[in-house]
């Protein structure tokens, strides 16, 4: 789970609770499902964060929910933006992959170190999430008094946003002192390196220009002559990506955290070749909640003032109305910032969480209904049920497993014709060598497991009731997945009448026809090796495991086993 | 009276004047010792005998013993060379009188450390001397070692040697010395009391056999009594594995409380894992390593076009007059993808949308406890392979309250009573919550799963139009809530110690 780093200082003057010691904080946060899971080396809070709540990843959002929490905040805030000055102009060359922007200026804000290293916080965990690692949404933030605009008319500076051949043009970027084309920075720059998959395959590479020239090469890296440092008063803050939405929620969250520092938000307007926006939107949208619904959910009844008082101590409004039916019914207005309301029932959460879901008593369920096993899980239960009454070892083994232990180690190759060298499903980006595909047999684990267990008392006779799964092209989703019976008989005198033996028994007792008609197999000694024929259908083998494969494992005892699909009891 | 022949054996060949060794009467029996001891000691409880005890110690030579018995002790062959090399009457060469000797190896070093301490001559700068009054003859150790040979295993008392001979070749290793208890044994006077009226024989029997039973003959028998407080010989009988065991028991459990089990495939097309579920295409669980992708094979030949319409319509614009979508874009060739499934939440698509087993009408409740894959960091508590037990239950008007009571339930018929709640987010569920329980031995509390309310957006898509709560927990971590196992990798998989499945006690 992604984490937040929170200075409990900076969130007690926020919150304007100074007397609020570490451990009612983090109780505080825990109500908020901010988890406490640590301290950083400078003594701030790590929380864990669920990646809904994106208004939280700052300090500043933490504190306004908290207030919201205290009742020191009720209902909506919203800032008042002054008059766009600044224009964004988006030229036709934009390349098309990343077609969008949006901005706002910040006027008057006190950066400390604190403040300052909130804001690159803030920025970073946007970018990691909603921000899909600035794929979809990319922040640059400039100091304002370093950019110089157009004045296309006297008193509206502009900048350009503008697709540019990775070589036309060159700039200062961060963290270095060359002058570099993007595709230097690309090629040169570490955190051009880091994020060059993201624009490796335009055609045109994002820039965005002032009057003295190119200043930002989103999504990558910004350019040195308008770095922010905490000397910087007003900021412009820019946003590109590949869906307008996600930039310009993204841009609200940014507005809303400097806001609470105390900045003036100036607004930007944003002129597309066919269109204008007047950013930032802090439009509010509603939902219709109904109150029935709300009852049904929490399972208590409410008062329209409780649901009400709710929905304010949770940073929404509600205002009760009657629907077209007759039925009570809120209009809930959610506030800008909010990224997670995608539905009534999102408002609902908020109340339950508002109302404390731990207040609520929890009953069990008055729903009559009749319970019953799947008949594939009653045959394995009564399969293994059997085999421990014959005496072996139950197991359970992991489903992936490698290629060299599914197949070589016991000398058969996939595709063979021979039981268990199904073709491979395979993984493609696997946790390790050892679990590369699904295995096709149980045999290469029971044997593993008596590789491992050399040292333990013998008779070793185990079975595993267990999943196998191989390639097959008339599935719809092109593997034949299955459970198969296998044992192993490891002892001094094993032999294959012992496994012939209990296979017979285990076949008795499901009333079905068992023949062994000799086969080969190369896991098996050639003359000790029987296809096994259950009810006319091979399905399965038996036989005495071939010195090579015994001594592959490091075993010194002889082995007889035998392994079928499961079914063939059916 | 009646005792076993055994019995009546001893009393027959004891006296009551004259205490009587068990050898002795096994000798007169013709009953092997251990035999006739079992029989002293039965006796002793009747009261018709009485026991002594006495410790003998016993003497016999040691391999090296019984060779100087034949061949001389080292010394008295190395004297017996110097006299012939005539170092009796001057001194001589060292190397060539043990030459001559014949003394070989360790033999040479012991000869030379007894021959001056027992008067034979002097060695001194590699030469030696022979005294010729020294007497091999009277050499006390050389008798004793003989008299020994003769005797075989002897009361030290019954040999004629002085106790520091023996001292002296013990410490030469060349006899060991034994400690042994002789019993004793005299008759009662009740004994003779009885022997004198007459004491019958009773058969006792090691084997009940089948002719002992067809010819009625067990009816006159007496069974020997075993040891019955020995341990028996080891032996492994066949279990159930333990995780198993508490699959079974999960399984019991829910069955009881009316859910019915689901059954699906391991390798699912993303569709159903994920798409089906309201999950956005470009959420990181889903582009994250985390999901184990298939290679091969790598797409799913059919869905049902219905659904996935209606499921891209509702990732696209959402659901309800109020509903809103995803700003993310959604690609039916992402959707048809194989992987191994994340979650059995896969299987509660398949069987929401009526593909498995029909449209379903509310009420009911469904369970899986079977297998999901996460490209996880293997470490104590996290498998690439885990089982996860799915539930879900369909009903109009259900509430968080209903989510709660079940766990409440379900715990408990485990024994765990302090399930916490945590609200939580999850895109498939509204409200969701994690669920917290205590391990029994570090006292931590740990993460057993996560429950919500399924979301609309999820719901409508599938042709549901009642309420479904549902819940993914894990089951490797309710066993080690259960047994307060440390390391789940002991128990699942090809690194499993057959010793630890052994000795793990059964649940139920």
């Amino acid at each position: 789970m992604p984490t937040v780093d929170i200075d409990p200082d900076e969130l007690r003057e926020l919150t304007g609770s100074e007397e609020k010691g570490d451990e009612e904080l983090k109780d505080d946060l825990f109500g908020l499902g901010l988890e406490f899971e640590g301290r950083t080396e400078e003594g701030a809070f790590e929380l864990e964060f669920a990646p809904d709540r994106l208004d939280r990843l700052s300090v500043e959002g933490v504190a306004r929910s908290l207030r919201y929490q205290y009742g020191d905040a009720r209902g909506i805030h919203v800032p008042s933006p002054n008059s766009a000055e600044w224009t964004i102009e988006v030229d036709d060359s934009v390349p098309d992959e990343r077609p969008y922007v949006t901005g706002a200026v910040i006027r008057d804000v006190d950066l400390d170190d604190e403040a300052l290293e909130s804001l690159i916080q803030l920025q970073e965990k946007l970018h990691a999430t909603m921000g899909r690692k600035r794929a979809k949404g990319a922040i640059g933030i400039h100091d304002l008094t370093m950019l110089k605009g157009t004045a296309a008319t006297e008193g509206n500076p502009t900048i350009q946003y503008v697709g540019l051949e990775p070589d036309e043009d060159r700039f200062v970027p961060l963290d270095s002192d060359a002058e570099m084309t993007p595709a230097d920075v690309l090629e040169d720059h570490q955190t051009g390196q880091t994020y060059a998959d993201l624009v490796s395959e335009y055609e045109r590479y994002p820039a965005i220009y002032d009057d003295i020239g190119l200043f930002s090469f989103p999504p990558v890296i910004n350019g040195r002559r308008t770095e922010v440092s905490t000397d910087s008063r007003d900021l412009f803050v820019e946003m590109t990506g590949t869906d307008q939405w996600t930039i310009d929620k993204m841009l609200n969250i940014v507005c809303y955290a400097l806001s609470a520092r105390g900045a003036t938000i100036e607004e930007v307007n944003v002129e597309y070749p066919d269109h204008e926006v007047v950013r930032p939107d802090f439009a509010t949208k509603t939902k219709t909640v109904a109150h029935d619904r709300i009852e049904t959910i929490l399972g208590i009844g409410l008062d329209p003032e409780e649901v009400i008082d709710l929905a304010e101590r949770s940073g929404l409004e509600a205002d009760r109305e009657e629907n077209d039916a007759g039925d009570l019914v809120y209009e809930v207005t959610i506030p800008p910032y909010r990224v997670d309301v995608l539905h009534p029932l999102d408002v609902i959460d908020d109340l339950g969480r508002a109302y404390g879901f731990n207040n609520l008593e929890p009953r069990y369920p008055d729903v009559g209904t009749v319970g019953g096993r799947h008949e594939r899980s009653r045959l394995e239960r009564a399969a293994r049920e059997q085999l421990v009454g014959l005496g072996f070892e139950d197991l359970l083994n992991f489903h992936m497993i490698s290629e060299a232990e599914n197949y070589d180690r016991l000398d058969i190759s996939p595709g063979d014709d021979a039981y268990g060298a199904g073709e491979p499903a395979t993984i493609k980006e696997p946790y390790s060598e050892d679990f590369t595909m699904l295995r096709t047999w149980v045999m290469p684990s029971l044997l593993m497991v008596l590789e491992r267990n050399t040292h333990r008392a013998y008779p070793q006779n185990l079975a595993e009731i267990g999943f196998a799964a191989n390639v097959d092209e008339s599935e719809n989703t092109g593997v034949a997945e299955g459970r198969r019976v296998g044992a192993v008989l490891a002892h001094h005198e094993a032999g294959y009448e012992d496994a012939k033996a209990r296979l017979q028994a285990l076949t008795r007792n499901f009333g079905v026809d068992l023949e062994t008609p000799p086969t080969d197999h190369p896991t098996f000694i050639s003359g000790r090796t029987a296809a096994v024929v259950i009810d006319g259908e091979e399905v399965g083998v038996i036989g005495e495991v071939h010195p090579k494969v015994l001594v592959e494992h490091d075993l010194e005892v002889p082995v007889s086993a035998f392994e079928f699909d499961l079914e063939a009891l059916h | 009276m009646q005792l076993p022949s055994q019995q009546v054996a001893v009393l027959e060949a004891a006296s009551a004047d004259e205490a009587t060794s068990v050898d002795a009467l096994a000798a007169a029996t013709d009953l092997p010792p251990e035999t006739v001891t079992g029989a002293v000691f039965e006796l002793e409880d009747e009261g018709l005998v009485a026991v002594s005890e006495r410790v003998d110690e016993t003497v016999t030579l040691t391999d090296e013993g019984v060779e100087y018995a034949g061949d001389a002790l080292p010394e008295v062959r190395l004297y017996e060379a110097a006299l012939e090399a005539g170092a009796d009457e001057e001194s001589t060469q060292m190397g060539q009188v043990i030459g001559s000797s014949g003394l070989e190896g360790p033999q040479v070093d012991i000869a030379l450390s007894n021959y001056a301490r027992k008067g034979y001559g002097t060695i001194d700068s590699g030469e030696i001397t022979a005294d010729p009054d020294a007497d091999p003859a009277a050499d006390a150790e050389a008798d004793a070692l003989a008299a020994l040979a003769d005797a075989g295993e002897t009361p030290v008392d019954a040999v004629d040697i002085d106790s520091d001979t023996v001292d002296q070749l013990e410490r030469r290793g060349l006899v060991d010395r034994h400690e042994s208890t002789v019993r004793e044994v005299t008759l009662t006077e009740r004994a003779v009391t009885e022997l004198m009226a007459g004491i019958e024989t009773s058969e006792t029997v090691g084997q009940v056999t089948p002719e002992l039973l067809t010819s009625g003959e067990w009816d006159d028998v007496e069974f020997a009594d075993y040891n019955v407080e020995a341990d028996a010989e080891r032996f492994d009988g066949g279990k159930v594995h333990i995780l198993r065991q508490t699959a079974e028991r999960v399984k019991d459990t829910l069955v009881g409380m009316g859910f019915q089990e689901m059954d699906g495939p391991h390798v699912d097309a993303d569709f159903w894992i994920n798409d089906c579920l309201f999950m956005p295409q470009d959420h990181p669980a889903r582009t994250h390593w985390d999901r184990f992708a298939l290679e091969q094979p790598t797409h799913i030949d059919d869905l049902p076009a219905d659904l996935v319409d209606r499921v891209e319509r509702a990732h696209k614009e959402g659901v309800g007059p109020d509903g809103e979508g995803y700003h993310s874009p959604w690609d039916e060739d992402f959707a048809r993808a194989l992987a191994l499934r994340g979650h059995t939440t896969s299987l509660s698509t398949r069987y929401l949308s009526g593909e498995e087993v029909g449209d379903l009408e509310p009420p009911q409740r469904y369970f899986s406890v079977e297998k999901v894959y996460r490209n996880d960091t293997l470490d104590p508590t996290h498998l690439l392979e885990f089982f996860q037990i799915e539930g879900w239950v369909m009903a109009e008007d259900l509430s968080v309250r209903d989510l709660m009571g079940t766990f409440e339930e379900f715990y408990s018929q485990f024994g765990i009573e302090d399930i916490q709640f945590k609200p939580h987010y999850n895109p498939y569920t509204e409200p969701s919550f994690e669920l917290f329980g205590t391990h029994p031995t570090t006292g931590e509390l740990v993460e057993i799963g996560n429950s919500g309310i399924f979301r609309e957006e999820m719901l409508e898509p599938l042709g549901v139009e009642c309420d479904v709560m549902a819940w993914g927990l894990a089951l490797e971590r309710l066993l080690m809530l259960m047994y307060g196992f440390e390391d789940i990798r002991d128990i699942h998989g090809t690194l499993c110690d057959l010793e630890l499945l052994r000795e793990t006690e059964v649940t139920y």
